[in-house]
């Protein structure tokens, strides 16, 4: 097993992988920017390396800057947790060219991956149906495709994912202006203009399957998750298992994803991410080489610990579990907490959250990258925390997750808490009959209703006369921007809080 | 001792009278709520009197205060009374809505714009926003040029005074 592992990343990921790498007596080496000096995956760390300034293309995209990184902390091996270059080959390729281990996919499995148009054509080759499509050189050939298909289509970038750059196209006289801006689009995003079809599903719902595989053809499935409940194809609330699929469903999905998986003999933690249409059909949509944010809800439910199945796939070459130590039992429901102002527009926030607190409670974990005092970046992706509930039954798991919202606290900085307290308890979530466009649908008119409403009287009084009586809270101070250099007192320090750990 | 706070798109006044040792009359709108007040060691209010107890936890940053009470949270922002109503980020105005970086500057001081009209564009976290003009006017100063970096709130865009009554 490896003695020391470079987490490649930031915010609650870093610090969630940092907590099965302590437990396995694995010393987890941190980077950070310049604008992350101080926070909380940083404080994290066994030792922490700072690898350049803010900006993303600076440090954590900075291939050259987390090798050398790797390099002067003596790691072994490097996890890219999820976002920033955990789907980027040439950085696989970099880190095994350094003669570390990268703790994921090979980097050809990345790259197939990554194009969605050879990803469809894995897929087709290994019986696992494809949303019916097209590939086309120009706009006159997609619109002859999209004529046999039928609209609506959705345009997308081949080398896409993640909900960018995709367009919904009702007609032809729209298509072609689409392909052509989703072409511009492409370029400018991902460096190839390349652009394909797919016919547009519609109330269709987002189901993905959790698959682990040893490299070699051999892989596992850790059942579905839902992740209907989107707002703009971002995931907002994710469940484990979902309420759409029953046991023949579930058995031929996760038969679909196996297979496709061994076809590929794919490597390490995977997500096969599928569209369940009206009729109950499925389709898969693409692969998600990494591990993704939405993984605790698995492990609730099946108790195991995916980044640990990571490191010992990557470690040791070998699944150390077979399909049927793969159980499941009860309900997982994850929300994902953003600093985003939901009541106008979803504008994502930045600043310093002077005072947070996290829920304790039974049954609920929380994936947390801030505390109080934190900062709350401009540069990067606005998640500050994953509040999750599980549950003998999914009504029990919402109730505690409902409860478990309530108890969080962010002030300093605006979050999507009330959106999110709102939404675990909807009727239609409830009920379980949600698809991906339900939230702009239906939900967010009467949130905006809900969001626009004076606030009571007694929140009035309570600001004046918090006012009133002096010395209202927390004051924002940061610990961004704290001592650039570690003093030696510090370091011994260190060595001290973490035993075993050299 | 009194107060306005801006509460979305409202402006809502305070006016807080000690009674005696943790009594206090509260009259928000022109409501008057009477509550015993125990300020706890956390700073956290117990506040009694209205429909039972309940904990309100204020916290400050800058001209916001952000209110906890009991479970629900919300977002005010104490008016300084010579602000001139209208322009701040809830209605749709000329403060950057979020910290980050002024991406392009359309527009220089002494233009005539239109209600709508993109002013700038401020970049953050990977999204653009851009503000537009929330009516037809005179642009009188400028606050950030192309490429600088802007806190949130900061004022972007002044406009010359309406000449009409403010609706």
């Amino acid at each position: 097993m490896f003695r020391r592992v470079l987490i490649a990343n930031r915010g609650e990921i870093a610090c969630r992988i940092a907590a099965t790498l302590r437990e396995m007596n694995i010393a987890p080496i941190m980077v950070c920017s310049e604008a992350d000096r101080g926070a909380r995956h940083a404080r994290l760390g066994a030792e922490t390396l700072e690898i350049g300034p803010a900006e993303p293309r600076a440090s954590y995209l900075n291939i050259d800057a987390l090798i050398d990184a790797a390099r002067r902390a003596r790691a072994d091996a490097v996890h890219p947790g999820y976002g920033f270059l955990a789907e980027n080959a040439a950085f696989a390729e970099a880190v095994e060219a350094a003669g570390l281990t990268f703790i994921g996919p090979a980097p050809e499995q990345i790259r197939a991956m990554g194009d969605k148009r050879a990803a469809r054509a894995l897929a087709e080759k290994a019986r696992v149906p494809v949303v019916p499509g097209a590939e086309g050189a120009d706009a006159s050939a997609l619109a002859k495709a999209a004529a046999r298909i039928g609209y609506p289509v959705m345009v997308k970038a081949a080398l896409g994912g993640g909900g960018k750059g995709m367009r919904v196209v009702a007609d032809e006289a729209a298509l072609r202006e689409a392909v052509e801006s989703a072409t511009r689009l492409a370029e400018s995003a991902f460096g190839d203009g390349a652009v394909y079809l797919e016919k547009r599903l519609e109330r269709a719902r987002h189901i993905e399957v959790q698959v682990l595989g040893d490299g070699r053809g051999k892989a596992v499935h850790l059942f579905e998750r839902e992740c209907s409940l989107q707002r703009r194809h971002q995931k907002v609330i994710e469940e484990c298992p979902s309420p759409a699929v029953d046991e023949a469903l579930r058995q031929r999905l996760t038969f679909a994803a196996v297979s496709l998986a061994e076809a590929v003999r794919y490597r390490g933690a995977g997500t096969l991410e599928f569209l369940l249409a009206e009729d109950g059909a499925f389709y898969f949509l693409e692969m998600n080489t990494r591990l993704q944010v939405e993984h605790p809800v698995t492990e609730f439910v099946t108790g195991l610990d995916l980044v640990r199945l990571q490191l010992e796939v990557a470690a040791n070459g070998a699944l150390p579990i077979a399909q049927s130590d793969v159980r499941r039992q009860g309900y997982a429901v994850e929300a994902r907490v953003y600093a985003e102002d939901a009541a106008h527009g979803f504008l994502p926030q930045a600043g310093v959250a002077s005072r947070v607190r996290w829920p304790r409670a039974p049954f609920v974990r929380v994936d947390a990258g801030i505390e109080s005092g934190d900062a709350v970046p401009v540069h990067y992706d606005p998640i500050l925390a994953k509040v999750v509930a599980y549950g003998e039954t999914r009504e029990r798991a919402l109730v505690r997750l409902g409860a478990a919202l309530d108890e969080c606290l962010v002030h300093g900085v605006v979050s999507n808490l009330p959106f999110l307290k709102a939404l675990v308890r909807a009727r239609a979530v409830a009920e379980g009959t949600m698809d991906t466009e339900w939230i702009e649908r239906a939900f967010l008119p009467d949130f905006s209703a809900l969001a626009g409403a004076p606030a009571p009287d007694l929140a009035l009084a309570a600001v004046a006369l918090a006012e009133h009586l002096g010395g209202s809270g927390a004051s924002a101070t940061a610990n961004a921007g704290a001592a650039t250099r570690v003093p030696d007192a510090f370091q011994a320090l260190g060595r001290w809080r973490q035993p075993g750990l050299e | 001792m009194r107060s306005e706070w801006r509460d979305g798109e409202r402006v809502r006044s305070v006016e807080v009278t000690p009674l005696e040792p943790g009594r206090f009359r509260v009259v928000v709108d022109g409501a008057t709520l009477e509550l015993g007040v125990e300020r706890r060691d956390d700073g956290r209010l117990l506040l009694s009197g209205a429909g039972g107890p309940h904990v309100a936890e204020v916290t400050s940053d800058g001209a916001r205060r952000f209110v906890r009470l009991d479970t629900l949270e919300f977002v005010l922002s104490r008016e300084s009374g010579t602000r001139r109503r209208g322009t701040g980020a809830a209605a749709g105005g000329l403060d950057a809505p979020m910290p980050g970086v002024v991406t392009r500057v359309m527009v220089a001081v002494g233009d005539e714009v239109a209600k709508g009209q993109p002013l700038l564009a401020l970049e953050a976290m990977k999204m653009e926003h851009v503000i537009r003009s929330p009516r037809a006017g005179r642009i009188a100063r400028l606050g950030a040029r192309a490429g600088e970096m802007v806190a949130g709130g900061a004022t972007l865009v002044e406009l010359e005074p309406d000449a009409s009554p403010a609706s």
